[in-house]
């Protein structure tokens, strides 16, 4: 979860604004036909072209066509139509909480990020930031500060396209944004929200459940919270907890009543792909933040699919009573229309490490007859006895 | 060599740096392997590397890791991971259990991978029955790419548990070309396995 606070701001750190006050005069970059203005910026928009063309062959790259309309769409809605198309958003599949922006217009959203959403503001929040981060070329800003105190070169030696998430975590650990521009863009991000109409609280609520889990991660892991840690006065970030703070507040004096959540809009874009990042989410032998995660998407009611991924959860810990505890989320997920075959394999699995084996080989048996082409079948037949 | 840099990276990053080296298997000779917990008898010439991904562990190649890279475990116990787990505080590696059943190992292997190499393009693809020395084992081929070298990779394993420790030998290469063209020798060299004692 560490990893989660500090991805965000790596991220965000990308992304992009302040310069653009001093010239007031001067043309958005969000605006149509928008071209670099000076040597500096041209250089960057170079490398995040060159970036963004290997971006666009990437595996990584969530392709769906509804999901990408969608959050399309939700920036849109919140920055306005006329202005959205100067982003080009790009859905990595990477289990981790993280969005940013490049000068250029190349906004990424991982799809760990999308996990731990729970409606359209909550994710309208984060995009307005980044877009914020970009409309105040924030990463300009930091460019020419770095480079006033180091050499160009070896910084911009970092960026080419080879290795780019490689290279994009450089450039992002290179190009530190400082709190001001954080925190303008957070602010900016709640402008956007008022003016579209989407409940302002949510970019507080990012932080309230991040913290949550961050507690969760630590508690699991017998470990102290990392959710205060590098909120020094040295941090060149604002805490997470002052984040939280100062967007709560200015949300309260804006009002929250009545404004637009967006939640059943989310979960219908969502659907189709909760269960693949929740795969990706229990596969990082994370129990605590995953454990917090899917109660998170239960709020509405544990469906068949949650209980399934809780009894995974479970039986991948293995530690005491979890194989008990699996078998109940299974058979309860089992009880449910929605329930993938793979809830019976899981269960049959359990059962055999609990000692029951004639009740375990009945679960495998139904999980075969409900996917008869699964590709452990060979494997899972022998298990079950299969004739 | 991109699978190792991230077992590497996660594995060796506070060891102190020693000169890596490669010692010669030559073929048809049986050789001992990971502390004498397995033997095996390559059917061709490979090379050894003297850096291991784990106490319980040993890599082989043919050409280079970045071509061919053969990895064995042999003798891990219950409660440890497969491969070093040396960033435990942020990114702990699943450990294995001598409970676990041999579709576990599967799922054991492929989060170990995740984890270490940073990424969720990673499949399982078909998972059978298997012999490894004399023992039932699980066979299972799996794919990924990793962020940074999305060179599609293919890797077949064969994993086993004797007397409550963990076994397995593991082949990773390029999907292209380089998988197909040495698995047939690899799973000959997997039927010479032998655990010693």
């Amino acid at each position: 979860m560490q990893k989660l606070a500090l991805s965000f701001l790596t991220a965000t750190s990308l992304a992009v604004a302040g310069v653009a006050n001093a010239h007031p005069s001067r043309p958005l970059p969000s605006a149509i036909g928008y071209e670099p203005k000076d040597e500096d910026e041209r250089g960057l928009w170079l490398q995040m072209d060159e970036f963004e063309r290997n971006l666009k062959q990437s595996k990584l790259l969530i392709r769906d066509p509804e999901l990408n309309q969608y959050v399309h769409s939700v920036l849109c809605n919140t920055v306005g139509s006329d202005r959205c198309n100067a982003a080009r958003i790009y859905i990595i599949r990477t289990p981790y909480f993280n969005a940013s922006m490049a000068p250029n217009g190349v906004m990424m959203v991982w799809s760990g990020l999308l996990l731990r959403m729970r409606n359209e503001a909550e994710l309208a929040s984060v995009l307005g930031h980044e877009f914020g981060h970009f409309e105040k070329q924030h990463s300009l800003q930091s460019f020419r500060d770095i480079r006033a105190k180091s050499d160009a070169a070896a910084w911009l030696s970092l960026v080419p396209g080879a290795g780019m998430f490689a290279s994009f975590s450089l450039l992002g650990s290179a190009l530190r944004f400082n709190r001001e521009m954080e925190r303008e863009a957070d602010l900016i991000s709640l402008d956007y929200l008022a003016e579209s109409g989407y409940d302002p609280m949510a970019a507080s609520n990012i932080w309230e459940q991040l913290r949550a889990e961050m507690d969760a991660q630590a508690k699991a892991r017998k470990q102290r919270s990392m959710k205060d840690v590098g909120n020094s006065l040295w941090s060149t970030h604002p805490s997470t907890k002052e984040r939280m703070e100062y967007l709560r507040e200015a949300a309260e004096e804006m009002g929250s009543e009545g404004k637009r959540k967006g939640e059943a809009e989310f979960r219908a874009a969502m659907q189709k792909w909760w269960p693949k990042l929740v795969d990706d989410q229990i596969k990082l032998n994370d129990f605590g933040s995953t454990e917090f995660l899917l109660g998170q998407l239960a709020s509405d009611g544990w469906t068949g699919r949650l209980l399934f991924a809780r009894g995974e959860l479970y039986r991948a810990r293995a530690k005491k009573d979890d194989m008990t505890k699996a078998v109940g989320f299974y058979r309860q997920a089992a009880a449910k229309s929605d329930a993938p075959a793979e809830t019976w394999r899981g269960l049959g699995v359990a059962l055999m490490r609990l000692g029951k084996q004639a009740d375990g080989r009945a679960a495998l048996r139904k999980y075969l007859q409900k996917k008869p082409d699964a590709s452990d079948r060979a494997m899972i037949g022998l298990m079950a006895r299969e004739k | 060599m991109i699978r190792l840099a991230g077992i590497i990276a996660a594995t060796l990053l506070f060891a102190m740096p020693v000169a890596a080296g490669w010692k010669a298997m030559p073929a048809g000779k049986t050789v001992a392997v990971v502390d004498e917990s397995l033997s095996v008898t390559p059917t061709q010439s490979w090379n050894r590397w003297t850096r291991r991904p784990s106490k319980f562990g040993e890599v082989w190649t043919l050409d280079g890791l970045a071509l061919n890279e053969l990895t064995f475990f042999a003798g891990v116990p219950s409660g440890k991971a497969i491969y070093h787990d040396r960033l435990r505080r942020n990114r702990p590696l699943p450990k294995f259990k001598s409970d676990m059943l041999l579709t576990d190992l599967a799922e054991l292997f492929e989060s170990s991978n995740r984890i270490v190499l940073q990424t969720s393009l990673f499949e399982i693809e078909e998972t059978q029955p298997a012999r490894l020395a004399g023992h039932d084992a699980v066979r299972f081929s799996y794919s990924y790419a990793i962020q940074g070298d999305e060179l599609k990779r293919k890797g077949e394993a064969v994993a086993t548990i004797v007397d409550g420790k963990f076994y397995m030998v593991n082949f990773v290469a390029p999907a292209l070309h380089y998988f197909d063209r040495d698995i047939g020798n690899v799973r000959k060299l997997v039927d010479t396995a032998t655990i010693p004692g």
